[in-house]
């Protein structure tokens, strides 16, 4: 029975219990206890007198120690029975969570992503919608230009119209309708003249003179006596609206005469020049 | 001083119920063995208020692992004991110890082991002084420096300039001794 001696007198039993072996060597131990009952024997007093040792050097703790730790051990306690489960939960929650915020994140980019197509469809949609405005406005400014012009011409004319129709309506207002002197030409004018207030107006729309070019202006004259007076110079153009036009008054007349006369009109009328002719 | 026998059936009921968490065993254990643990930790970490947490975090490990301890393989005061001698050293050796303990680091362990005696003396008075006496210094220091101050042999070899052999001869004797004055 050398070898367990031997074994014992190396001091690695002192290690054993002393926990300074790897765990290699602490099976080496164990073997060797289970197959040396002296070496388990040694092992079991080694450890009886170490344990001895440490109670003639024990250093007695503080009175309430020991409430301390058995608090801390029952919670330990409760936190054990329940720990492998709230654990399993945590460890399990942390990736779900993680998992989920990028789910989120996810769902929020995609619905983001869903939110900005139809907006900037809207916007592109808003912006043609915009320019389609500004062109209707355009136009509408453009027709209310048409609209305010016409309303303009309207009243003027409606304005004419009821001078015409007070001018009917008055007996000192006289009609002269002025004939054209050439046989061959449709020419026509009418002139109305009052005879007390001495006003003269030329009806434009019953007028039929050829229009004048840049150098002549058609005159008109009122005979008086025989004698021609001159009323004022006009223009025919293709676009006039003007319906009455104010001449030169006259206090007294025979008849009323047109000529085609240089621009800015003559003294006397031009002879041949003499286009309509019509008696008061 | 309690027989060995006596302590003995008590263990194993003990061991059961600390394996079946009744927190009786750890109560009767405290009471047992909380001094003795205490004594060991303070050794170590010359801290009271510090070596109490420690004791505390002893029991709460004793609690923890008690699956762990296999009473085939050693008495359970050897196991608490390899707990509590563990949980110092990783105490001793952290960083922010050793930065609160700059004059009492492991280098220095060995000038504090005879003053530690000294309070060792005043606070457990019980065959104290015979169990000193029977102890030659040169084990004693060997054997205290291994139990006591988380010393591997290695280390306690490195630190006393002795060789292996010797150190584990040392600690051998030391518990030869041991046996004579406790028998």
């Amino acid at each position: 029975m050398e070898e367990p001696r031997n074994y014992i007198e190396s001091g690695i039993l002192e290690q054993y219990v002393l926990d300074q072996l790897s765990d290699q060597e602490k099976v080496k131990v164990e073997e060797m206890a289970e197959k040396f009952p002296e070496i388990k024997q040694e092992i079991a007093d080694i450890e009886f007198f170490l344990e001895k040792y440490a109670t003639h050097h024990a250093v007695s703790p503080s009175n309430n120690l020991e409430d301390k730790i058995l608090v801390k051990l029952r919670e330990a306690n409760i936190t054990t029975s329940h720990l492998p489960k709230k654990e399993a939960h945590i460890v399990k929650l942390n990736p779900n969570e993680d998992q989920s915020k990028i789910r989120n994140l996810r769902i929020m980019l995609a619905a983001s992503i869903a939110l900005l197509i139809p907006a900037c469809i809207a916007l592109y949609s808003a912006h043609n919608e915009l320019g389609l405005a500004k062109d209707q406005i355009a136009s509408l400014s453009l027709d209310k230009e048409k609209f305010t012009s016409t309303v303009s011409q309207i009243t003027k004319d409606n304005s004419y119209l009821n001078q015409l129709l007070e001018m009917k309506q008055d007996p000192n207002w006289k009609t002269v309708n002025l004939a054209s002197t050439k046989s061959d030409a449709q020419s026509k004018m009418t002139v109305y003249w009052h005879t007390t207030g001495k006003q003269v107006m030329m009806d434009n729309s019953k007028m039929s003179l050829p229009a004048n070019d840049s150098t002549h202006q058609y005159q008109l004259w009122a005979l008086v006596n025989g004698k021609p007076v001159d009323l004022g110079v006009f223009d025919v153009k293709p676009d006039t609206t003007q319906i009455l036009i104010a001449m030169k008054d006259i206090s007294s007349a025979n008849a009323f005469a047109v000529s085609l006369e240089k621009r800015g009109g003559n003294v006397t009328p031009t002879g041949d020049q003499i286009l309509l002719m019509g008696g008061v | 001083m309690a027989p060995t026998k006596k302590i003995s059936l008590p263990e194993e009921e003990l061991v059961r119920k600390l394996k079946s968490k009744d927190t009786t065993a750890i109560e009767a254990l405290y009471n047992m063995y909380s001094a003795a643990l205490l004594g060991i930790i303070s050794r170590i970490i010359q801290h009271d208020e510090i070596a109490e947490d420690l004791l505390q975090e002893t029991f709460i490990r004793i609690w923890n692992s008690s699956d762990s301890y296999d009473n085939s393989k050693g008495r359970l005061f050897t196991w608490m004991m390899n707990i509590a001698r563990n949980i110092s050293i990783d105490k001793l050796r952290s960083k922010d110890f050793r930065n609160a303990n700059k004059n009492q680091g492991i280098e220095n362990n060995v000038d504090f082991i005879d003053a530690q005696r000294e309070i060792t003396f005043n606070a457990d008075t019980l065959g104290l002084k015979d169990m000193v006496t029977a102890l030659k210094p040169e084990f004693k220091i060997v054997l205290d420096m291994v139990y006591f101050k988380g010393y591997t042999h290695v280390e306690a070899a490195e630190e006393l300039e002795l060789p292996l052999g010797t150190v584990k001869t040392r600690i051998r004797m030391a518990i030869i001794e041991l046996r004579k004055h406790f028998n």
